[in-house]
């Protein structure tokens, strides 16, 4: 999706992507300044952000972490300018420090941080609900469902912050941020908000006697926002009767597909949530008031359902509660089948039975897999040829946790974003044994240098392997403060790593993964040394070369003497261009990246023309 | 009012997502209302791509096991793997070519043959097509164009709530310029597929 996001009129109904949909929302909300860390499922909003960038009407930046995001953006709030930031779910754990007090300091200026969660953890470490996030940092928050909500939820989102001139949480779940569906879109703001900043020490530092005053600000904006909640079109009822349904985000859309095909539409009570803090607490006491037993569907944790039963206790209202259960549980995403099991068993119908057919169990599995070509392979095999099983190897995440799988097992230990070198220090020091950690560039910028640092400070005993290609690979080839190049071109600023870490007291030893001689040569060496190491195996991502133009051109690898030999070297590698065909070993030369690293290490593989099929 | 669930799944790279999108901009332009969902994330290193496509009102863009009035099946393995969203009556609609899984070409695992998703489909299904989306892509000039072939050849065989002729019209409209005559091409070749199949 391109310009048509930045036309100035509205009207149109345009196809969007959850995540695209937030970008022109924000946008109708007159946002002007934009920082993010890139992640899954967030990562198409910051992305969109930035290949629009160029003549947008807003400032852009892919921030060094999430911490930095925030405060980046918290900067630009007090400025006066409608600012958005964007990040992954456990990305706000980062960005906790300064959240926690952004709300008690205020934006001017207007902010919504858009928290993309994971239910389900499809591609994250955990599924932390981060709707507590709101209630722990005193931030509104909305909740969408659908593309169209994505898109009007966060330009409102906007204007209420600017309103209230407190920052604002979107809380989207996975399947929201990747939902696609039609958005009927509204006009950009004819003129460019700003909201002048004037000192006032008292009312943005926080110091004990200013922050209790801020405190109490805060605390009464949300009391006062109780109303503004109970009068929301976000918070809608519908139906009739005595048995009530309440949910919010995701869970919506199932529990309303469910109640349609189980012919309950207008025979219950809907009460269906997406200004979700603080609580329409009036329009929902009324609405307890109305049932006799109601059902809370929620993802995650029991966030409303906890609640809504203190609510009805303090309000003393008598209505049976029910929520979290076996059909649905806090653990993992939801679907039109356990809420259907759900709302049957509410009902008192008998469970439904699904008709649906069954497959083996034991179908070949297709994890994901290192691409042909990935340098991280190269330097895995290099690795585990020089340590084998006799290290401990403490990961970290990016592309490169995919080392975890077999041949490579290169990841014993994964705490979170950075925490490869503290984590691995940590385990060194406790157990005497060789360590290794794996970092990538963009995470060693992120929060990996932290832990050099500690490392150098205490003499930790761990080798450093900072996995360089040259991009934020992961999360689809965004910029790094490292990056030579993006799709604008050259990168004018360059952090310079390898002078980084010098500075912080290590002598890095730099390798071209793909050079398996050296490589190993090197691993070698410093395999004898003690204390922190620093090797950086530096090669580009072939995609990411790929995109930006700087791809060599290669000849594929392939099979010249022996097929059968080279079956150590299918196992110690496990190319996706190496396949079986025919029981016969052979190198797919459409996939074949043409890295060479494979006729390093064997006779009977050579570079060569694309073979006859 | 048309309602239809549709299920895609298949290999990173193999235009999964791309296919979802121009067949929701087709039920657009029908007037129809849409909504789709998507996996994305470790996709990209050679995962399974799973994508929903719901016509006719739907407000969830997934589909749970039994529910799907269509599989979309642009990998044999994984269209196999997808069978239990089917719903009784159904339509499946799938590449019979193999793009084999790591654990298949370390020689670990054994990749199922093609009569596997013919007969566990029997009797359930409706109809089961099954085409050469790969060859006829490259027939078409270019293997890419492999995920048009699966949706000529599912719209010819009546799977999806849009014929031949609407997706023309998607492919000339949607796609960049210069790829309209293969995918034109793709999808002719699928549907001539598919009905050479229901022939059979």
């Amino acid at each position: 999706m391109g310009k048509e996001l930045l036309k100035t009129e509205g009207g149109d109904t345009l196809l969007l992507l959850g995540n695209e949909a937030i970008v022109r929302g924000t946008l109708e909300g007159g946002v002007r300044f934009v920082t993010c860390y890139p992640g899954t499922p967030s990562s198409e909003a910051p992305d969109t952000f930035f290949r629009l960038s160029q003549g947008a009407p807003y400032y852009f930046e892919y921030s060094v972490n999430e911490k930095v995001a925030l405060e980046v953006a918290g900067g630009a709030t007090l400025a006066g300018l409608p600012s958005l930031c964007t990040m992954k779910h456990v990305g706000v754990n980062v960005a906790a420090d300064p959240l926690m007090t952004l709300a008690y300091v205020s934006a001017p200026g207007g902010l919504v941080l858009l928290s993309a969660d994971d239910p389900g953890c499809h591609s994250s470490q955990n599924e932390q609900d981060n709707r507590i996030y709101a209630r722990l940092g005193g931030l509104p928050c909305f909740e969408p469902a659908t593309a169209q909500e994505c898109k009007d939820m966060a330009r409102d989102a906007m204007l209420l912050s600017r309103k209230l001139e407190t920052p604002v949480l979107l809380r989207t779940t996975t399947r929201v941020n990747h939902v696609r569906g039609p958005v009927v879109t509204g006009d950009l703001p004819a003129t460019p908000y700003e909201k002048p900043f004037v000192k006032d020490p008292a009312k943005y530092v926080p110091l004990p006697a200013s922050a209790r005053v801020m405190h109490k600000r805060l605390r009464a904006i949300l009391d006062g926002l109780v109303a503004e909640a109970d009068a929301s079109p976000y918070n809608v009822e519908s139906g009739a009767g005595e048995l009530g349904f309440i949910s919010s985000g995701v869970s919506r859309n199932y529990l309303t597909d469910v109640l349609e095909e189980e012919g309950l539409v207008g025979k219950v009570r809907l009460l269906e949530l997406g200004l979700t803090y603080p609580l329409p607490e009036n329009r929902i006491a009324a609405f307890l008031s109305a049932c006799k037993k109601v059902l809370i569907v929620e993802e995650l944790e029991p966030v409303l359902e906890n609640e809504i039963r203190a609510l009805a206790q303090t309000r003393g209202i008598s209505v049976e509660i029910l929520g979290k259960s076996e059909h649905l549980p806090r653990l993992g995403e939801f679907s039109t089948a356990n809420v259907r099991q759900a709302v049957r068993a509410f009902v008192g119908q008998p469970a439904a039975v699904v008709d649906a057919l069954t497959v083996p169990g034991d179908l070949p599995r297709r994890p994901p897999n290192l691409c042909a070509g990935c340098p991280h392979r190269a330097a895995y095999y290099a690795v585990r040829e020089v340590y084998g099983d006799n290290a401990v190897y403490s990961s970290d995440i990016g592309c490169y946790t995919l080392g975890f799988l077999p041949p490579f097992r290169a990841a014993d230990f994964l705490l979170c974003m950075g925490s490869s070198i503290s984590t691995g220090a940590g385990f060194a020091r406790a157990s005497g044994k060789p360590v290794v950690a794996f970092i990538g560039d963009s995470t060693f910028f992120h929060s990996g240098i932290t832990g050099l640092i500690d490392a150098v400070a205490y003499k930790h005993d761990v080798l450093i392997v900072i996995l360089d290609n040259r991009t934020t690979a992961m999360t689809g080839h965004q910029p790094n403060p490292g990056v030579d190049t993006t799709i604008f071109g050259e990168n004018p600023n360059p952090v310079d790593l390898m002078a980084l870490i010098r500075a912080c007291g290590v002598e890095p030893v730099k390798v071209n993964p793909l050079n398996h001689k050296a490589t190993l040569a090197a691993l070698t060496e410093l395999s004898k040394q003690t204390g922190p190491r620093v090797l950086v195996a530096e090669y580009p991502c072939p995609i990411h070369a790929r995109r930006v133009g700087q791809a060599k051109k290669t000849l594929p690898a392939r099979v010249a003497g022996d097929p059968a030999a080279c079956l150590t070297v299918r196992d110690n590698l496990a190319c996706p261009a190496f396949a079986m065909v025919d029981g016969q070993f052979t190198i797919n030369a459409e996939q074949c990246d043409g890295c060479m690293f494979c006729v390093q290490l064997s006779p009977d593989l050579k570079p060569g023309k694309k073979e006859a099929k | 009012m048309t309602r239809a669930r549709i299920f895609f799944t298949g290999v990173g790279g193999q235009g999964t997502l791309t296919a979802t999108t121009l067949l929701a901009r087709t039920a657009l332009d029908a007037g129809l209302p849409v909504t789709s969902g998507e996996i994305h994330g470790m996709a990209q290193r050679g995962g399974v791509v799973e994508s929903t496509l719901l016509v006719g009102g739907y407000k969830s863009a997934i589909i749970a096991p039994g529910e799907a009035d269509v599989i979309l099946g642009f990998e044999l393995l994984e269209t196999l793997r997808a069978l239990p969203m089917l719903r009784r009556g159904g339509f499946v609609v799938g590449n019979s070519e193999a793009l084999q899984p790591v654990g298949v070409c370390l020689g670990r695992e054994c990749y199922p043959p093609l009569e596997a998703v013919l007969e566990t489909a029997k009797g359930f299904a409706a109809q089961v097509v099954l085409a050469p989306c790969i060859s006829l892509a490259e027939q078409a000039g270019t293997a890419k164009a492999a995920n048009t072939v699966l949706l000529g050849a599912a719209a010819a065989c009546g799977a999806l709530p849009f014929s031949v002729a609407d997706l023309t019209r998607s492919i000339e409209k949607y796609l960049k310029p210069k790829l309209v005559d293969v995918n034109l091409k793709a999808l002719a070749l699928g549907a001539e597929a598919a009905k050479a199949g229901q022939a059979a």
